[in-house]
This record gives C-alpha cells, sequence and structure tokens, in this order.
C-alpha cells in the first residue's frame, strides 16, 4: 500500500513537473482590465539592441500618457517612478532621463501629462530577458509598456557595476564592502555561538528544570550552581569583548569613512511633454469586442477644431499601438507583440470644423493575452489615445473612453 | 529585586532544602538528560530561527532588504522594535525553564543564520542581488548585552527598561559599522547620493519603486539636524514596548498551553 502510494505520488510530481511551462510574464494579466486601458497609455516605445554581450548597454526609449479617464476608483496619480521591467537584477539601470531631465528617483505626475523616458540598462546576467517599460504609480502600482525579448550573452569578462565615489575612487557595486559586512557579522556571531556554548554544552536542561520550579523568578542560586560567580566573570568578559569589539568597529568606521551622507529622496516635477492645444475632439459612442476574432471595434465622432485637415494615424490603447498604415509603419510603431494594423472608416483627412463619425477596427492576439478588454467587469470601459497628424503639427494625442459591449458574454458556470 | 537569601538568614530547614536541590541539579540520569538536552536545543533551532525571522521581516522586512532603506530615521526604531520581540520571549522561557541567560542570544544566533541562508540561497543565487545590497543586520552583540543585564539584575522590568535602550542602540551601532561604506557619497545620474541609493537604483527593483521607500525625508531635520539621536531614543522606547509584547508571548502564549497540557495528564 505504502509502495503504491509512494509510486503514485512520484508519478504525479513528475507529470506536474513535466508539463509545467516556465513562466516569462510579470504578472501584468492579472491586472483587471480597466487598471490598464483607463490609465496610462505607452507609445513609440522601442528596446534596442535585442542581442548584447555582458555589460553592453540595451536603451528603452518611448513616452507613456496619464489619461484623464484615470478611474475614480483609484488615487489621482501624483508620484511616479518610471522604471524597467525586468524579472530581477540581470541588467542593471545605468542612465534615466524622463523629458530630457536626468530622473534618478520619483518623479511629480499629473493627469493629462506626456512622458518621454530615455533609460539606458547595461546586461548582467546571460540569457533571454524580456523587457518592458513601466510606471509605478503611487496608489495605483506598476503599469506596463510593450516589452520586448533581449538576449544577453556571456562576455569573457565578468561584469561590473563602477561608480564614482566623489573622493575620487572608483568602486564596483558587485563587491564593495561586502567582505567587510560578512566578516563583522561573523564575529559578532561568534561571540553568541562562545556564549551558547557556554551554557549548553556542561549545564544540563532537565534536572535544573527541576530545581527552577522550586525557587522564586528572581534566585539565580549561586549556593545551588544555577548560576554560579565563575558564570558571572566568563559572561562579563563575553559581554566585554562585545563592547570592545564595537568600540574599535567605530573607531575604525569613523576614521575609514569621515564622511556619510543620508540616502537621498529628491523628486522633481517634469514639464509634461503634451503637444499642445488638442487639434480634434473625439467622443466615443460605443465599442463592441469579438471573442473568437479577437477584435475590437470603435465608434467615435471626431470633430477637427483646427485649421488644417487631420489624418488619424494611431490608436494606443494600455500598451498596444495599432496603426493606419503598411507593414513598415507598423514594424516603427513598436514591439511586434503589441503592434498591429488599424483600419479606419471612412479613412480620408478630416476637414477644418468638420464632424464625421469614424469606425475603428483592430484585431490580435494581445487583447486576449494581456486581458485588455472588460469582458465581465464592474467598469465595462476601455480608454485610450487617438493620434491625430496634420500638415503644420507632426502629432496630437486625444484620450477617448467609451463603454465596451462584447458580442456575447461567455457562460459562467461558476461565480 | 530580589535575590538570592544569605546563610545568614537562612532557616536550617531552607537550608537543608536548598542542599538537597543542589543534589538533584547534580543527579545523574542514564539516558533522558543529555540527550534531551541535544534534542531540544538542535530542533528548537528551526521553530525559533522562524518565529524571530517571520517577526522580523513582518515588520522590518523592507529595512532588512535593503542597504538604501537602512536610513537615520525609521531604520533604528522599526529595527530595534521588530528585533527584540522574540528574543525577549525566549529570554523568559529560558530563565523561568533553566536560570539560562541565553534567551536573547539563542534566538539572535538561529536568526542570524536563518538570515543569511535566506539572502544567500533566495536572494543571491536565485534572485542574483548582489549579497552587499541585501544583507543582514546582525543583533547578536545587542543579544548578548540584554542576556548580560538580565543575568545581573535578574529582573526583567530593569531588563527592559535599560535593556529596551541598551538593544536600540546595540543593533544601531553594531550594523552601522558596515553600513557606512554605503554611505558614501558618490555620482550618478547627474546628482550626489550614497552608494546605497545608486544599489537602490542600479539593481532593478521594479515592483518596489523609489517611493515606497520609508526613509528619512527631513522631517526631523529642526532638531539641530540630528535625526539619529532622536529616533535611537524613540527606537529604545519602542524596544522596551517590544520587549513586553515578548514577554506576553513568552509568559502567556508559549508556555501557558504547555502548563496546561501537562497538568492535564
Amino acid at each position: 500500500m505504502r509502495l503504491r502510494f509512494a509510486a503514485g505520488l512520484t508519478a504525479a510530481v513528475l507529470i506536474i513537473l513535466c508539463g509545467a511551462r516556465g513562466a516569462w510574464a510579470h504578472g501584468e494579466a492579472a491586472d483587471e482590465p480597466f487598471l490598464k486601458d483607463l490609465t496610462v497609455a505607452f507609445f513609440n516605445v522601442h528596446i534596442s539592441p535585442t542581442v548584447i554581450k555582458v555589460g553592453d548597454p540595451v536603451t528603452i526609449t518611448g513616452s507613456l500618457k496619464i489619461l484623464e479617464t484615470w478611474p475614480y476608483t483609484l488615487d489621482p496619480p501624483a508620484t511616479a517612478y518610471i522604471t524597467p521591467v525586468v524579472p530581477g537584477p540581470v541588467f542593471v539601470l545605468a542612465d534615466r532621463t524622463v523629458n530630457g531631465e536626468p530622473d534618478m528617483g520619483s518623479i511629480f505626475v499629473e493627469k493629462g501629462g506626456v512622458y518621454n523616458f530615455n533609460m539606458v540598462m547595461r546586461g548582467r546576467n546571460p540569457g533571454r530577458w524580456h523587457v518592458h517599460p513601466g510606471i509605478a504609480i503611487q496608489g495605483t502600482g506598476t503599469l506596463i509598456g510593450p516589452g520586448e525579448w533581449v538576449t544577453v550573452e556571456p562576455s569573457a569578462t565578468p561584469f561590473r557595476f563602477d561608480v564614482s565615489l566623489l573622493d575620487g575612487q572608483k568602486v564596483n557595486l558587485e563587491h564593495y564592502g561586502g567582505a567587510f559586512v560578512w566578516w563583522w557579522s561573523l564575529a559578532g556571531f561568534i561571540i553568541g555561538v562562545i556564549w551558547m556554548l557556554y551554557w549548553t554544552v556542561p549545564k544540563r536542561t532537565v534536572t535544573r528544570l527541576a530545581v527552577t520550579i522550586q525557587l522564586p523568578i528572581n534566585d539565580d542560586a549561586p549556593d545551588i550552581g544555577l548560576i554560579t560567580p565563575r558564570d558571572h566573570f566568563w559572561m562579563s568578559v563575553l559581554a566585554g569583548i562585545t563592547v570592545a569589539m564595537m568600540v574599535g568597529g567605530w573607531v575604525y568606521m569613523a576614521a575609514k569613512f569621515p564622511v556619510r551622507l543620508p540616502q537621498q529622496t529628491d523628486r522633481f516635477e517634469p514639464v509634461s511633454a503634451a503637444p499642445g492645444v488638442n487639434l480634434a475632439t473625439v467622443r466615443g459612442t460605443g465599442a463592441t469586442y469579438d471573442e473568437k476574432t479577437s477584435t475590437l471595434i470603435l465608434n467615435t465622432q471626431i470633430k477637427n477644431i483646427s485649421d488644417m485637415p487631420l489624418t488619424l494615424t494611431e490608436y494606443s490603447m494600455a500598451m498596444t499601438t495599432f496603426v493606419n498604415g503598411d507593414a513598415a509603419a507598423i514594424a516603427q510603431a513598436g514591439p511586434a507583440d503589441y503592434t498591429g494594423k488599424l483600419d479606419v472608416e471612412p479613412n480620408t483627412p478630416i476637414a477644418p470644423g468638420e464632424t464625421r463619425a469614424v469606425k475603428l477596427t483592430m484585431s490580435g492576439d494581445v487583447f486576449n493575452d494581456e486581458r485588455l478588454i472588460p469582458l465581465h467587469d464592474p467598469q465595462q470601459l476601455i480608454a485610450g489615445l487617438v493620434h491625430f497628424q496634420g500638415e503644420r503639427r507632426k502629432y496630437d494625442l486625444v484620450t477617448v473612453k467609451s463603454v465596451l459591449i462584447p458580442t456575447e458574454f461567455q457562460p459562467q458556470y461558476l461565480p | 529585586m530580589a535575590s538570592t537569601p544569605s546563610a545568614l538568614t537562612m532557616s536550617a530547614a531552607e537550608r537543608q532544602r536548598r542542599l538537597e536541590l543542589r543534589d538533584l541539579l547534580n543527579a545523574k540520569y542514564k539516558y533522558i538528560d543529555r540527550t534531551w538536552d541535544v534534542v531540544f536545543w538542535v530542533t528548537a533551532i528551526f521553530i525559533v530561527a522562524g518565529a524571530a525571522d517571520i517577526t522580523k521581516l513582518l515588520f522590518a522586512g523592507d529595512w532588512d532588504f535593503w542597504t538604501d532603506w537602512k536610513d537615520a530615521q525609521w531604520w533604528p526604531v522599526i529595527t530595534a522594535f521588530a528585533t527584540i520581540i522574540i528574543p525577549s520571549a525566549l529570554q523568559w522561557i529560558q530563565w523561568v525553564a533553566w536560570r539560562f541567560p541565553t534567551g536573547a542570544t539563542y534566538t539572535c544566533v538561529c536568526l542570524f543564520l536563518a538570515s543569511w541562508i535566506g539572502r544567500y540561497f533566495q536572494w543571491h543565487v536565485a534572485e542574483t542581488y548582489p549579497l552587499n545590497f541585501v544583507w543582514p543586520i546582525s543583533t547578536v552583540p545587542a543579544a548578548i548585552i540584554l542576556d548580560w543585564l538580565l543575568m545581573k539584575t535578574r529582573s526583567f522590568v530593569l531588563t527592559s527598561l535599560i535593556g529596551g535602550a541598551t538593544w536600540a542602540f546595540m543593533v544601531w551601532a553594531f550594523n552601522y559599522i558596515p553600513l557606512a561604506p554605503f554611505l558614501q557619497p558618490a555620482v550618478f545620474m547627474h546628482h550626489v547620493m550614497t552608494v546605497s541609493d545608486v544599489q537602490g537604483i542600479g539593481y532593478i527593483r521594479s515592483q518596489t519603486p523609489e517611493y515606497m521607500r520609508h526613509i528619512e525625508r527631513g522631517a526631523l531635520r529642526s532638531f539641530l539636524g540630528e535625526t539619529q539621536y532622536v529616533s535611537l531614543v524613540f527606537g529604545g522606547t519602542m524596544a522596551v514596548i517590544g520587549y513586553w509584547i515578548g514577554q506576553f508571548i513568552g509568559r502567556y502564549l508559549a508556555v501557558w498551553p504547555i502548563g496546561r497540557f501537562i497538568k492535564t495528564i
């Protein structure tokens, strides 16, 4: 019986292990669709090169807009941190700018703000890693942009993360200070081990318990032998060594590192890179999603309020961008898994002052893979950015929000 | 503070009883005695290390994980409180049961092993963070002094009052020494910052953005810039509170059920 149970258990474990696939995502599909669609739209993201050696740079560039449709269920966006999203420290971040300014930490943001980012990482661990840009917003969490696979090949020289100290010394953060931390901590630990061995090796617990239960709690009974003057002497010696070690360590530290700075928490408010006054207004008049064909149709009412004809060029939603153009234009819009073709009907420039009903159609596995469409949610809404181009304006970004109705609701047998 | 009765004040009966206790203390048992000792001290390592590590991570996790969280304002307060609770509980148990001034040291030696094993295998080997960024603090020296104080005073009240403040100071002072290299000013991304800041930015933590750091932002600078000392005093107070939370655990939650069980059988 036991043998059969063990064999069955082993077989079950093997089946599970053999059938398990690697997990490469960052958990973004677990986020509710409204958390991705109504909050931030990423666009024009590029991650290159995609094959490097350990120590070589990878650059992430792109833009994001914090949408005016920010959900009322979340705290308003105020403090944020633009970051690469990678599986742990397989890269190190070497440089980062937001709207052209060096960005060492968190930034202050606002609804409607557009932020162009540039992050330079250096490959640290060999492997094939999925790399995204992301923006963590206080009270909301990290919202992820489109990603790209980057292969880091081994290098003949080990990775170094060199940093210049103010005194001119250059240190490698891969190891700096680590040996001192270990040996210093170990020295304190050894005194503790000696303390424990002193009490536990020669002294027994069973007979002491029989004695202590017959004595008041603050009676250490030197006459009986529970804690003797010899014990006091040696424990005081160990305590003295501990204090002496600390004093010595402090003198060493003060002499070797006389200048010590508090951790820095600088923040700044980048000037929004929004292209200016909008050239058009866009109103969502309803959207549908067909789960069988992964097709999203967004009906809009667009009014050109500028004095030049406008062409609708792209639609960006969360980490995706759909392009009204040819294959080359789609390839230039961002990582291939997050871009696609946008069909615009009617696909002619909108004249100044004209109001027109425009239907946007787009398809892609990314809708299901990243769970971007609210199919059974308390907020059946989507939002995104409509990109326009005019003869005197390179681009304009207009936020649109719409109710979404799936073409059919899937049967649901469990709550 | 009570003490051992002196030979002059003891009655003959009391003297006789204490002589019998002395014989009992030195009684030889054939099997259970040393076997029990080994079984207890070794198996308890896992339970005590787990309890101490969980308590530390629950209250002071990030302050212990990263060098860029080990600041002047919050680290001395939170860590002192979080790390004294289980040592205090063990101090009660081991003092009451065996008159061993070892509860805090035993806990912190176990915690040291658990913390370093965890950091090495989980954080360094599996997650590949450099150990110099994720090293755990050591509380062993503070525990030695706490146990020494209990042995000298034989009073949990005095140990809590003197030992709580001493604990906060010792934990901070002992670990500030190896932290000093990471507080060196460096230039990175056109800013002056500490080496620990550079570690926090460079070694990417996608789900721990910078704004999540609960560290000094300048609010206590009105105390002539001596944030550290204000925090240490407050940390000492918090450690006294933590000590009595540990006493509650030791006196009631840990030992009381065992006593009930023994009485039942």
